[in-house]
């Protein structure tokens, strides 16, 4: 017999101790109350590994109650393996409920996307963070980085921007776009796509960054101005979507409707599809391609 | 379209967990006892309690099983595991000159104060690949523990205290004046890793202890990296001490208030010499740099011993401490390599279009109009 | 009224009147060896003051000292560009005097690779200071830099290539243009053309010549070469063994030098 053989069954847990959480509930607070500026944290190893969402998953662990509804995906897709893993720990762990609609979720897990839906008020977006610090590509000593940030200097990444234009004519930062938080400090938007980061300004909702491997959590509350770094006479831009989707709802040159993602063919033709797959389905259904049915089935209980 | 269906998810991972029970549960030999492997894969063990930062054979050896042995994969689930279990509290810090040697050796000089103890090791045995009859085998080993038992053990109680307990080579060194005394007081609590991240500007007891918990690849890497390769922080180590040997664990008993031993742990522990020879150095002396680490692991704690020294030593602008502190834990680098495998076609999209906007010479914005 | 009497009060008192840069009793050690010693001057707007002295003579302490780069023992260094004069610019903040070099002070090193990033190209380079003083209009910037580059004859159809494809005299040439890009009411230069061959030399120093009578720029200049500082400057001082042993105009005491170090520096120089 052990010690933990005659604590209450609450003291231990599955996957992370509850006064684990609580540690990680406490760096939470202390980066909403200064949007932008990476809290650093006694990172926990999870039952995944380290750059496999072991940073989205302690925020998520230690902000879900039994109330909760969440929602975990990958690359827009509920079906990723890897979604499928987190999602089953989260349920086994803190016995909540999931769902694929963020419009019902509460918190939302996601590594590379925002949902196309526009979340709301009460709701919180968990990204899944491989690098949390925006300068690194411009910088890699560690002392010098904190001065930067304390600082506030960040001329050393609109040098980075000039030279990109310089050199390339266009902008050629892709995901994980450099954003000012707040007026004050750079963020790394973790690789979300550039079409991911208007949804990310002026929000409704709470967005919460949780880097594992780097220890590291940042938030981004909401009604909180989020700028991508660019001059201003040099527009940010979005993906282009050169071609109609094959689900038919996205046309080129349209509204905003639906990152797109390539498929490309054997014989080198490519077809796009939405990245957001349940935005998609629910899409399809109410435009009478797709039967509801699919909607509501229900996943497998592992 | 592997990763995408909406149940292919739980599908795969259900199949892929299916194949992986083939082999590790059920497979075609006999069942691995934990003690088999405690006892006969004891520097398998070793370094996944190292590794894993949790001291505990057992949990060590199930969770070698489990991974089949891939070491950093055990030192995962053993950490994983930990970080389930709640703290209760803190041992007691044990001063390092209670250990009780099963080997010492001092390179740096041929009659030490205290003894030369060669103890368990390979160091000085051929390796050659053993091939005997397996069945041959598996006979002798069962007879010789048959009469080792009919033995009377060896009474290693007899050998006395001094042996068993020896002074280190750092006192010696101090009484001679040749030792730099950096001993200070402004690190008295030791850093907790686990809970404060330890990044570059961390005290030595941060830094010690995440070379204690790191891989030990990593650290022979680095090491090497600071001999041969670019770095250079390294210069003329001699070793002080090597040592294996027990440490008591203390904690104070939580109803009668009073420190109390629960059992022991086994370390490998190693000072390094480093020669004094920069500018700004007391050239008349040497510096030690220290290592320890859980189980029997000298490689690990001579190289920790080494970057020790070598980042008390190093230049203001040197990397070696982010090195060290940031790239060493097997978990992070394992693991984000790992990560490569996840699905990144949303991120790689994002790079396509940029190439395809890129050759879109048109779109240029006029970047050479001042130039001409 | 009581504000602006106490102000000129103060000012008086420092005898930093109208200074663009006054420097008293500057003094740093290295644990026991000596930087330099009680060093104090003034230099007015728009005025060159020389510093001249053999290697291990104090003057690149000094100026290290006033720009930044290291931590004066004690001494003070006031710059009229910076709260009137009236703030001690040795004891701001870490911070704070790292914000002065965006467009109060700059320095030209006689190592380009102090004063610019290498990998980054010229007008990158002039960005660097542009966007630190909240420049974000890529258009601007580079008619800006292209403007500074040209100024400096920095050939423009090499403005977009790393500076470390450039020669040791472009370099220095787009050093300065880095060190100008906002117009800093103070410049320091430190053995500017030490280095260069002498032709290319030559030619730096008429430019640097040049743009301090143009911009009107305050400037310090370092040099162990007399040559520099009869070419730049009018008055200066003389530094020997961390201390200054002679002060006065360029021209007088290159003539008449009183201190027989002087002396001998004048001879060495003639020579």
């Amino acid at each position: 017999m052990t010690v933990l053989d005659v604590l209450p069954d609450a003291a231990t847990a599955a996957v992370l101790d509850e006064s684990s959480k609580r540690e990680v509930r406490r760096a939470i607070l202390t980066a909403i109350a200064i949007p932008g500026y990476q809290v650093p944290f006694g990172s926990r190893e999870m039952p995944v590994a380290r750059g496999w969402g072991s940073g989205g998953l302690q925020l998520t662990l230690a902000i879900v109650g039994q109330s909760d509804i969440v929602k975990v995906y990958d690359q827009g897709e509920d079906g990723g393996v890897n979604a499928a893993n987190l999602r089953r720990l989260i349920r086994q762990s803190e016995g909540v409920n999931t769902t694929t609609d963020p419009r019902e979720a509460t918190v939302i897990q996601t590594r590379h996307r925002v949902p196309e839906d526009t979340l709301q008020s009460g709701q919180t977006l968990v990204l899944q963070v491989p690098v949390p610090e925006p300068l690194r590509g411009v910088e890699r000593d560690m002392h010098e980085l904190r001065r930067m940030h304390a600082e506030g200097d960040y001329s050393k990444m609109w040098v980075s921007l000039y030279e990109d234009l310089v050199r390339n004519g266009v902008i050629t930062k892709t995901t994980g776009y450099p954003c000012l938080v707040g007026g004050r400090y750079v963020v790394a938007t973790t690789p979300i796509p550039r079409w991911d980061v208007p949804p990310l300004h002026q929000a409704e909702f709470l967005s919460l960054f949780g880097a594992g491997r780097e220890k590291r959590i940042y938030a981004i509350p909401p009604h909180t101005d989020v700028e991508p770094l660019t001059f201003d006479d040099v527009p940010f831009q979005v993906e282009e979507v050169s071609t109609p989707c094959r689900c038919g709802l996205v046309v080129p040159d349209g509204d905003r409707q639906s990152y797109q993602v390539e498929l490309p063919q054997q014989d080198g033709s490519s077809i796009w599809a939405c990245s957001d797959t349940d935005w998609c389905s629910r899409q399809r259904v109410g435009a009478g391609l797709l039967d509801p049915a699919t909607l509501t089935e229900t996943e497998v209980e592992l | 379209m592997g990763y995408v269906a909406a149940k292919g998810g739980f599908d795969a991972i259900r199949a892929a967990e299916d194949l992986v029970a083939n082999t590790r549960l059920e497979g075609k030999s006999s069942w691995l006892d934990l003690d088999q492997i405690i006892d006969r894969l004891g520097y398998a063990v070793d370094r996944v309690m190292g590794e894993g930062g949790l001291w505990d054979e057992t949990t060590a050896a199930r969770a070698f099983r489990q991974a089949e042995g891939d070491v950093i994969e055990s030192a995962h689930l053993v950490r994983a595991h930990r970080s389930t279990l709640p703290r209760f509290g803190t041992t007691d810090a044990v001063d390092v000159d209670e250990i009780d040697v099963m080997r010492r050796i001092v390179p740096a000089f041929r009659e030490p104060p205290g003894p030369q103890l060669l103890g368990r090791t390979l160091d000085y045995t051929g390796r050659l690949l053993d091939t005997p009859d397996e069945d041959d085998a598996r006979r002798s080993a069962l007879e010789a523990a048959a009469a080792r038992a009919e033995q009377p053990a060896v009474d290693v109680t007899e050998a006395t205290s001094d042996v068993r307990v020896p002074g280190r080579l750092l006192d010696v060194l101090r009484q001679m004046d040749l030792a730099v005394d950096r001993r200070s007081n402004d690190d008295p609590e030791p850093a907790d890793i686990a809970r404060v991240p330890a990044r570059p500007g961390a005290p030595r007891s941060a830094v010690l202890s995440t070379m204690a918990r790191a891989e030990s690849g990593a650290l022979v890497a680095l090491w090497y990296r600071n001999i041969l390769g670019p770095d250079r922080n390294l210069h003329e180590v001699t070793l002080g001490e090597v040592r294996h040997g027990r440490l008591p664990v203390r904690v104070q008993h939580p109803l009668i208030d009073e420190q109390v031993e629960i059992g022991n742990v086994r370390v490998t522990e190693v000072e390094a010499i480093e020669d004094l020879d920069g500018p700004d150095e007391d050239r008349t002396k040497f510096d030690v740099g220290y290592g320890l680490t859980f189980g029997h692991n000298e490689r690990k704690a001579i190289a920790m011993a080494n970057l020790d020294i070598a980042l008390t030593r190093a230049d203001a602008g040197s990397f070696l401490e982010q090195s060290i502190l940031m790239t060493t834990d097997g978990l992070d680098s394992s693991g984000f390599l790992e990560h490569l495998k996840l699905p990144h076609y949303v991120t790689f999209r994002s790079m396509v279009e940029r190439k395809t906007v890129e050759r879109k010479t048109d779109e240029r914005p006029s970047t050479e109009a001042v130039a001409s | 009224m009581t504000v602006l009497i106490t102000d000129q009060a103060q000012a008086a008192m420092d005898g930093a009147a109208g200074a663009a840069l006054t420097v008293n009793g500057l003094t740093k050690h290295y644990g026991p060896i000596l930087g330099c010693q009680d060093v104090s001057f003034n230099v007015a707007p728009g005025e060159a003051l020389g510093i001249i002295g053999e290697s291990g003579s104090g003057k690149s302490t000094v100026m290290r000292c006033v720009a930044g780069d290291q931590d004066a023992s004690s001494g003070s260094a006031q710059m009229s560009s910076v709260d009137g004069g009236r703030t001690d610019v040795l004891t701001m903040a870490p911070s704070d005097r790292r914000a002065l070099r965006v467009s109060e002070l700059a320095v030209v090193y006689q190592d380009p690779s102090e004063g610019l990033d290498l990998a980054v190209s010229a007008g990158g380079n002039i960005a660097d200071r542009l966007t630190a003083a909240g420049w974000r209009n890529f258009g601007q910037i580079r008619e800006r830099a292209a403007e500074l580059l040209d100024r400096t004859d920095v050939p423009l159809d090499r403005m977009d290539d790393p500076v470390r494809t450039y020669s040791g005299g472009m370099r220095q040439r787009v050093q300065l243009a880095k060190a100008l890009a906002n117009r800093p009411p103070l410049l320091l230069l430190d053995e500017p053309t030490t280095g260069l061959d002498a032709s290319v030399a030559a030619g730096v120093l008429d430019l640097i010549r040049d743009l301090l009578e143009e911009t009107g720029v305050a400037a310090v200049v370092v040099s162990h070469d007399f040559k520099v500082i009869e070419m730049l400057t009018r008055r200066c001082l003389v530094m020997h063994r961390g201390e200054v042993v002679e002060e006065g105009l360029t021209d007088q005491l290159l003539e008449d030098p009183q201190h027989p170090y002087s002396q001998r520096l004048v001879g060495a120089a003639r020579g």
